[in-house]
């Protein structure tokens, strides 16, 4: 089964000669349990087609399914419980909530979701220990290192269970050991949680982990790799 | 300065809802004052022509001690002549010739006490509004006749219409009894209810000879053109008597006591309310201030790197905090004269103003017009401008501390 | 943990959103509150406006109040009590033949009853004062000396000589005032005279025992007192003019009135707001004022709220594009600003309340002293002493109308904030 499917969506900004044309008749489809690399120079369309995804933004033509369901068509209501329940989302950098602890900020999803606070607590121990930050916590995104924020980030995604997990250079503020270590982490939920995961980056690093490697140039795929 | 400017006015559009939104403040706090303190100065002229206009005048010339002790036999002598030669100088609006006492007057079984005044039917038209404010019957006819107008309260007491007889019983100056029968040919309505309920007015002749006056009179009535040039009147009036030591000029702040110290608190207690209102529009746009500051301060570290002198940053910052306040003052002190115009083409008025002020015996303040003075149009901006320089420019004093490297690494 | 799990899915009915909504509440509020404090100065500043906003409408409704207050009491205090019962004809016209009979078997009951404080039996008619050197027209009142305590300005000591000890007491008390226009004082005579009861002008003499003061220069010189049977002897009659009265609660008197009404029906009772018609229009003018007053307060202090609140959500455009991207509902972010506002609010309003009632009970507890203006404040009909007083309604109507409209002007930078893109508020750095 797919849990993402793409059927010739475009995506233009701007009108008449300015127009830009990010992503031009695009068609994909995402088989659950993917681990799948978007790759390509600036510009290209990849930050354009996972917000697509995510339901940050929507196609100008073309239809995406996400879980079921045509997100092209709904209110902004109806893409914030899908993104709350369904995706998952990573960014490149300060994507924590400041005020928020570690733990708060990994709860706060759950806590949208209106998960009782028992629940939360556990369920929130648990995953800060597998990303490996027991002991943190408490800690605001200002006391931590951009690697252990990266990885409250991940704690954060993973733990209202989403299908999809969608990452924006996720390694982008990261040096190369840490880089490794989370890409080792989302490889690892990926095998252990069947989680899809879609990733967008130019990081050689990120690549290498792909199980898919989708090339991206003016908007288009120009390439679709399968690895490993 | 070219570049400074230009720099300035271009900062100031870089956020433009929080600039409109601060200069948005100004303007109302602006239009508040431009249009309340016209209408506040204008609701004084009213109230004190009100006042003055309908009996008191600018100023009379009494007997010295009049004032206080306002007695028949207080009396002074060629009161006319010396009316006659004020009259002559044309400098006045009126001059009219007064004489005055107490009397019961009764109609049929009923007895009411009244002030009874004589007064020279021609001329008090000049110095007074009741003869224009006679709601029934007519105004005196002659200085010599035989009749009597009387307030509108004091009217529906003795139950008397025009047409009846009221007779009138009071001391005449020689300690005599002074009697008569007058017909009531007029009732008049001034809105004020101690004249409505206790005044009557026969003509000066009559009056001399029921109360046995001989020629005199007790007070000289003055109204100048404006009530403005009070110091003028008095001068002028001080001249004409030069040489009388009989006669003194009284100035309309002592012949309707409480009057001005009644104003002057008004005035005061307003201030001090538009004072603290301005405080809190100033505290209100204060952070706004305060953050075009601080939001900057890494840019600010820049220009210090790029060898800009703090001083021509905090003037630049300046600039650009009093363009934003003349931006709100332009646009308060144009809606607020549109304002203040309506207000001066239409008259200001607000539902139980006229019940009020016939209360505290204020006639015709039913429709306030602004005072269209130019300092009263300015007094308010001008505080205003002041007030938010301060505050403006205290963050921007911070400035001149700034270390480059260190403001660089701020967020 | 199963991806393949279906998880609740969107919009599944509002009674969700809403149990939703009530579920997130404390999480939004450590939220604003947390970001109430990420710029302190910025917080104090508009704090302090909303403090200076609402302190500054209390304090000019308890001055208003004050002044209100004191000229009904005084107006009350006046011999106009909280209600009057007269010959119908009398109030139009108070000549002698409008006086009404000494109060029947049935009035009396009601006029004893419990929630009457105190009432009390006049005539009230006018008459000519006269001296060795002067004459006025006044109005010559006739009174039940003890009854009057607690019911008029009479029943209170005078400043100079005695006050009336009976309703036989031959002495007269005038205003201090009006001892000095009539150039007389205590222990002189001077002559009342009036019409009596077959239309005959009856006077006769009376030494002036005691002089009162009153706060308007128009009391003083506007009635002259002796005993009521003393009053009656003169004027030759054995009726009264007026039976006035006061209650615990001069705001609950309708009642009252309608059972005297009913005890004497040929006879008219009357509430001091019909009594004075004028007082009331006073009472609604600065009613009415007072509301547009505080709404021009209150729009001093709402373009600094807007604009706090616009400038807060600005700098968290980043933090409000994730929540949204996290899955928030734009109408919870709606509800995020509110809340944030909310606390603002809040502590501004407690702030201001403190500060007014400090200003109005501890500071000016004992009233300010304007004696210096006396002159200019009796044109004003104003009581030299200024006290404030506060009302529970005033209060109510101060903080539920800044808390209303406080949350209505956050309603434009919250809506600014949930109307972020997500993708741009995320993107923008």
């Amino acid at each position: 089964m797919s849990t993402v499917t793409l059927k010739k969506v475009c995506k233009t900004f701007g009108e008449g000669e300015l127009a830009v044309h990010a992503l031009k008749d695009v068609d994909l489809e995402i088989k659950a349990g993917g681990f799948l690399c978007l790759s390509g120079p600036s510009g290209s369309g990849k930050s354009t087609l996972l917000n697509m995804v995510g339901g940050l933004d929507r196609p100008t033509s073309g239809e995406i399914t996400v879980a079921d369901k045509r997100i092209d068509l709904m209110s902004k209501s109806e893409l914030a419980e899908i993104r709350l329940h369904n995706i998952g989302f990573i960014f490149q950098a300060y994507n924590l909530i400041p005020v928020l602890t570690a733990r708060e900020n990994v709860e706060f999803v759950m806590q949208l979701q209106g998960i009782p606070t028992e629940e939360r607590h556990q369920k929130s121990t648990n995953i800060l220990r597998e990303v490996g930050l027991e002991g943190l916590e408490d800690r605001k995104p200002l006391e931590l290192s951009g690697g252990q924020q990266q990885r409250v980030a991940v704690a954060r995604a993973l733990v209202s269970e989403p299908a999809l997990i969608l990452a924006d250079e996720p390694t982008a503020n990261l040096d190369s050991t840490n880089a490794e270590n989370l890409m080792n982490l989302l490889r690892h939920l990926n095998d252990d949680h069947k989680i899809t995961f879609l990733i967008s980056t130019h990081d050689k690093l990120v690549m290498s982990h792909a199980r898919r490697l989708l090339k991206l140039h003016d908007g288009q795929i120009i390439d679709d790799i399968q690895q490993r | 300065m070219g570049i400074t400017f230009h720099l300035a006015w271009r900062n100031l559009w870089r956020n433009r809802r929080r600039t409109w939104l601060t200069a948005g403040a100004i303007a109302f706090s602006t239009i508040l004052l431009v249009a309340w303190v016209p209408l506040q100065f204008g609701a004084y002229d009213i109230m004190i022509n009100a006042s003055l206009n309908v009996f008191p005048g600018h100023a009379q010339i009494q007997r010295p001690g009049y004032q206080d002790k306002p007695k028949i036999r207080n009396s002074i002598n060629n009161a006319e002549a010396l009316a006659k030669q004020l009259r002559g100088s044309d400098q006045y609006q009126g001059v009219s010739v007064r004489a005055q006492g107490f009397a019961l007057l009764s109609s049929g079984s009923r007895s009411y006490g009244a002030q009874v005044v004589g007064v020279e039917p021609e001329f008090e038209g000049n110095t007074s509004s009741i003869p224009g404010l006679i709601k029934q019957g007519r105004w005196l006819s002659s200085i010599d006749a035989q009749e009597i107008v009387i307030g509108s309260t004091l009217a529906r007491n003795l139950k008397l219409e025009v047409g009846d007889e009221v007779t009138l019983l009071g001391g005449g100056k020689d300690g005599s009894v002074a009697a008569a029968i007058f017909p009531v040919v007029g009732i008049f309505k001034s809105g004020s209810n101690d004249l409505d309920r206790f005044f009557a007015e026969i003509p000066l002749r009559t009056f001399q000879n029921t109360f046995s006056m001989g020629a005199s009179a007790h007070t000289i009535t003055i109204v100048a053109k404006s009530v403005e040039e009070q110091p003028q009147l008095l001068d002028a009036l001080n001249d004409a008597i030069k040489g009388r030591n009989d006669v003194v000029v009284v100035g309309w702040e002592q012949l309707v006591p409480g009057l001005k110290e009644g104003i002057q608190i008004d005035k005061v207690s307003g201030f001090i309310f538009l004072g603290i209102l301005i405080a809190v529009v100033v505290f209100s746009i204060l952070n706004t201030f305060l953050m075009s500051v601080l939001e900057r301060i890494r840019e600010f570290g820049l220009m210090l790197a790029l060898g800009l002198k703090p001083r021509r940053i905090a003037g630049l910052m300046m600039l650009e905090s009093t363009l934003l306040t003349l931006l709100g003052l332009t646009i308060g002190i144009f809606i607020g004269s549109l304002l203040v115009y309506w207000a001066h083409v239409e008259g200001f008025a607000y539902p139980g103003l006229e019940d009020l002020a016939e209360q505290y015996n204020l006639p015709g303040l039913s429709r306030i017009y602004p005072q269209l003075k130019l300092i009263n149009f300015l007094i308010g901006p001008i505080f205003i401008f002041i007030a938010t320089s301060i505050v403006a420019w205290i963050p921007i004093l911070r400035i001149r501390k700034l270390e480059p490297v260190e403001a660089m690494r701020t967020i | 943990m199963d991806p393949n799990i279906a998880h609740p899915q969107a919009g599944t009915g509002g009674g969700d959103a809403y149990h939703m909504m009530i579920k997130t509440l404390p999480l939004l509020s450590a939220l604003g509150w947390r970001n109430l404090w990420r710029r302190p100065k910025r917080t104090f500043v508009i704090l302090f406006a909303i403090t200076l906003g609402v302190w500054f409408m209390i304090v000019s409704a308890g001055m208003m109040i004050g002044i209100i207050e004191q000229q009904v009491r005084d107006m009350i205090f006046n011999l106009t009590g909280h209600a009057q019962v007269h010959h119908p004809d009398y109030r139009d016209d108070p000549a002698i033949e409008h006086s009404m009979l000494l109060p029947s078997k049935k009035l009396q009951a009601v006029l004893n009853s419990a929630e009457v404080k105190q009432w009390s039996s006049r005539v009230r008619l006018p008459a000519v004062v006269m001296s060795e050197r002067e004459s006025r027209g006044v109005m010559l009142v006739g009174i039940e000396p003890l009854r009057e305590q607690g019911l008029s300005f009479i029943g209170e000591p005078v400043v100079a000589g005695r006050a009336l000890q009976s309703i036989d007491d031959n002495g007269i008390v005038i205003g201090r005032r009006m001892a000095e226009k009539l150039e007389t004082q205590i222990g002189k005579r001077i002559v009342v005279m009036a019409q009596d009861k077959h239309g005959e002008v009856a006077d006769r003499g009376f030494r002036i025992v005691g002089l009162y003061q009153a706060e308007l220069e128009a009391t003083e010189t506007g009635y002259i007192f002796t005993g009521l049977s003393t009053a009656q002897k003169l004027l030759g009659m054995s009726e009264i003019s007026e039976i006035s009265l006061i209650t615990e609660n001069r705001d609950e008197i309708d009642s009252l009135v309608a059972r005297l009404s009913a005890a004497e029906p040929q006879l008219a009772t009357q509430s001091w707001t019909e009594l004075e018609p004028l007082m009331v229009t006073a009472l609604e003018v600065y009613d009415n004022f007072m509301i547009i007053w505080y709404l021009i307060i209150f729009a001093a202090m709402a373009f600094g709220l807007i604009n706090t609140m616009l400038m807060s959500v600005f700098e968290r455009t980043r933090e409000i594009g994730l929540f949204q991207a996290l899955g928030m509902r734009p109408s919870f972010i709606v509800i995020q600003v509110m809340i944030e506002t909310l606390m603002l609010l809040l502590i501004g309003i407690t702030l201001g309340n403190l500060a007014g009632w400090f200003t109005i009970d501890v500071i000016f507890a004992d009233g300010i002293d304007l004696t210096q203006f006396a002159r200019g404040l009796d044109a004003f009909q104003m009581s030299s002493i200024m006290t404030f007083q506060l009302e529970a309604r005033d209060i109510v109507t101060i903080n539920i109308m800044v808390i209303a409209l406080g949350l209505l002007a956050s309603l434009y930078p919250a809506a600014k904030a949930a109307r972020y893109i997500p993708i741009e508020a995320i993107t923008r750095t």
